[in-house]
């Protein structure tokens, strides 16, 4: 049973937007094998490249980070990202826990 | 999503409802699902598999499909009863763990606004605090006065109500002696066996924000065996 434990990351969110930044919300939607943070995990990323909230232990975020960016910058509404052992991105950013994690990212507009 | 779908779901999280953001990752478009509300045509071929997520609390991607359910459950209640120097620092750490808090103390000069802002504090006995309170066996009790008249009545509700967490602050024979009075009030051992007293994990620490800390931490390790 899931409990109730909450991060208050869209709260953050909504703190941001009314700051007028533009943000990307990331949400783990997938994983398999051992990975760091569990299916609903987020974490926020601004235009400049500030973020918040977690998608895996460290070893992502920064991957994410870039991604998100770039979403903004293309004004994309949302793009699904994964990261596997095989993945190029893994050999830079990598899981060290040899985890895979599938992450959605959507610009709230 | 939009900016102020972002703001009724904040919104349904504050009001401690029950329901699930579906989202089609696929073209980003995202609904709120709750039970008896009908979806748009996009998500409602897939309502049952919702509900279905909806029902067991699980967060995920609908199998075979584009679509992503994540639930939102109520937050666990956990009353405080004693707004003492120790409950400040659990205020603290339940707010970060997203448990939703309320505090009974009748002493008016502990419960008050300015030591405890913004929150829920309620200056009664807790049998009439009890009254305008909804418990049930999600609900946890933290009893924390040490002084038999505040803290017995209300372990008493929560014993009677089958609270899945009840502590109680005090010595070892501060809580033999408690034992023995719920004993003479009728509770049988194995409701008395499950009180933690003395409450808490044992750390070694005897500072209120560490006291706080082993608190908190023994009621997560009860959540989750829930």
């Amino acid at each position: 049973m899931k409990n109730s434990f909450d991060e208050k990351i869209l709260e953050e969110a909504n703190d941001w937007i009314e700051a007028n930044q533009k943000v990307v919300l990331a949400t783990v939607i997938q994983t398999w094998g051992s990975s760091p943070r569990q299916v609903g995990s987020r974490m926020i990323v601004n235009e400049k490249g500030d973020f918040s909230g977690s998608v895996s232990g460290g070893c992502v975020e920064s991957a994410v980070v870039r991604e998100c960016m770039g979403l903004i910058k293309d004004n994309k509404p949302c793009k699904k990202i994964e990261f596997k052992v095989s993945n190029e991105n893994a050999w830079e950013v990598g899981l060290a826990c040899g985890g895979e994690i599938a992450v959605y990212l959507e610009q709230i507009t | 999503m939009k900016h102020s779908q972002l703001k009724e779901i904040i919104k349904k999280k504050a009001s401690k409802t029950e329901f699930a953001i579906v989202t089609n990752l696929e073209n980003g478009l995202s609904e709120i699902y709750e039970p008896k509300k009908s979806l748009s045509k996009d998500f409602d071929t897939h309502k049952d598999q919702i509900e279905n997520f909806f029902k067991s609390k699980k967060n995920g991607v609908i199998e075979n499909t584009e679509i992503f359910v994540e639930t939102y459950i109520r937050p666990t209640k956990v009353i405080i009863v004693g707004a003492v120097h120790i409950a400040q620092y659990l205020v603290d750490f339940a707010r970060s763990l997203n448990f939703e808090i309320l505090i009974i103390d009748p002493r008016g000069y502990f419960a008050t606004e300015q030591r405890f802002p913004n929150l829920k504090i309620i200056n009664k006995w807790p049998d009439e605090a009890f009254e305008e309170i909804e418990t049930n066996e999600n609900t946890a009790l933290i009893a924390l006065t040490h002084d038999p008249k505040i803290d017995d009545p209300a372990i008493k509700h929560a014993l009677n109500k089958n609270f899945f967490y009840i502590g109680a602050l005090g010595s070892k024979k501060t809580h033999e002696n408690r034992c023995i009075r719920l004993r003479q009030t009728g509770f049988n051992e194995k409701q008395i066996n499950s009180i933690h007293g003395p409450i808490g994990i044992k750390l070694g620490g005897k500072s209120a924000p560490e006291i706080a800390l082993s608190i908190i931490a023994q009621l997560v390790e009860v959540t989750y065996k829930k």
